[in-house]
């Protein structure tokens, strides 16, 4: 055991995947090594409580292992598909918690099923304004262009949620979700010149 | 996909790259992705701008019963996996725990086969017994353990068709044993099982299966969780 996970120790990410897709346990573990923490952080940073973010990282980390012949490498790096993974595992843990909020006792039936999704948009959209602190290349956007994709990719909000919970109109938000990736992006080229 | 077409669509794209879009935009925009080298080429420009958002965020260290669960599954997945490929092992019910549990209406609704791992002190002062909670996939799961038997309580397990059956098993060793207990959740959803025999027990899991039981799981479970030794 020892000796296999020193091997996989000096693999690239790359190179361990086709090993957990042939369900290499070591070479999964050194994968979790790296970036379990970025994972749990990520899944943390969305959902807000420690027991979730464990029930979401592991979750994450299982589908990884099954399906880790899935990943395609022309697609992007380990990390950044594993974190995409994680970040929709999260988004979906969102929102089954808030379809299972508990309900006031309307008897009637339309009115229960509508209320799970304003529930969401409500208090999440109220936790990511007044708790998020934004850091790093969100903390440098302008603060309408740091709301939208705060709340679009820390939030799982559509553009059209957040248009409302916003009051805008969708234009705008997609404008300011766009200004404000390229900002980033902009910086990020700036940064390897 | 016409040039004035691609207008239209260049708005969607932050959106899309943030996954902003509702299903059937997202479907209808990769279509002309498909067919657009402006937007793909616009799409790998802007998606290292999403790539930084989760690695902006505040590092919050794991616990570590996290990674100790994780591999405890990996590794019992990874034992059927070569189990199954090898020829001279002894008969066992293939794909268990891989195979896709096509049809079963719990397993559908859960994350199959997400393992937990909490361990608490039972609060009644038992004499050494042992309560391990947690939820997985909106399934309650509580294992209290007393000596060398345990009881298997569950909440808020969907209810089965007519003609299945849950049924307990634990995995001694590295081998899946069926526990001799079949059950079914209660309307509200509770569902308990009791295990005579906890010794060396690893894993205690939970299959949907044909009334009557069946000598091997036939699906993915719809609640593992590892159990401290
Ligand atoms: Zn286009």
């Amino acid at each position: 055991m020892a000796v296999r996970r020193e091997k996989a120790e000096r693999l690239a990410d790359e190179e361990l995947m086709p090993l957990v897709g042939r369900k290499d346990p070591e070479a999964f573990e050194v994968l979790y090594d790296r970036h379990g923490g970025a994972a749990y952080s990520l899944a943390y940073r969305i959902v807000g409580d420690r027991a979730a973010a464990e029930e979401v990282t592991q979750e994450a980390f299982i589908s990884v292992w099954r399906s880790g012949a899935r990943f395609d490498a022309a697609r992007g790096s380990v990390r950044s598909w594993l974190l995409s993974v994680v970040r929709n595992r999260a988004i979906d843990f969102l929102r089954s918690r808030a379809a299972k909020a508990p309900k006031l006792d309307f008897d009637d039936e339309s009115a229960l099923e509508q209320r799970p999704a304003e529930e969401r948009t409500e208090e999440e959209a109220l936790r990511r304004e007044t708790a998020a602190e934004l850091r790093g290349a969100l903390g440098k956007l302008p603060d309408p262009q740091a709301k939208v994709i705060e709340l679009a990719y820390f939030g799982g909000f559509s553009h059209s949620e957040i248009a409302r919970i916003l009051g805008l109109p969708m234009g705008t938000v997609k404008g300011r979700m766009r200004l404000g990736l390229e900002k980033i992006r902009g910086e990020m080229a700036e940064g390897l010149a | 996909m016409s040039a004035s077409d691609h207008g239209r669509w260049s708005d969607e794209l932050a959106a899309y790259a943030l996954g902003a879009l509702e299903r059937d935009e997202a479907d209808a925009f990769e279509r002309h992705l498909a067919g657009c080298e402006r937007c793909r080429e616009e799409l790998r420009w802007l998606q290292p701008a999403v790539q930084t958002l989760p690695e902006s965020v505040e590092r919050t260290e794991p616990p570590p019963q996290l990674r100790e669960s994780l591999m405890a599954a990996v590794r019992a997945e990874a034992r059927q996996a070569r189990e199954r490929t090898e020829p001279a092992a002894p008969r066992r019910s293939r794909g268990w725990l891989l195979k896709p549990a096509a049809g079963l209406a719990v397993v559908a609704l859960l994350v199959a086969g997400a393992v937990g791992y909490e361990v608490g002190k039972d609060g009644a002062g038992n004499g050494g017994g042992t309560t391990v909670e947690r939820q997985v996939g909106g399934i309650d799961v509580k294992m209290v353990q007393e000596g060398n038997s345990g009881t298997l309580q569950l909440a808020g397990v969907p209810q089965l068709p007519p003609d299945k059956v849950l049924e307990a098993w634990v995995e001694r060793e590295g081998k899946v044993e069926a526990v001799p207990a079949l059950f079914v959740p209660d309307r509200h959803g509770k569902a308990e099982a009791r295990i005579a025999d906890m010794s060396d027990v690893s894993t205690v899991m939970v299959t949907e299966e044909p009334r009557g039981g069946s000598d091997q799981p036939t699906g993915e479970p719809i609640v593992a969780m590892a159990v401290p030794q």
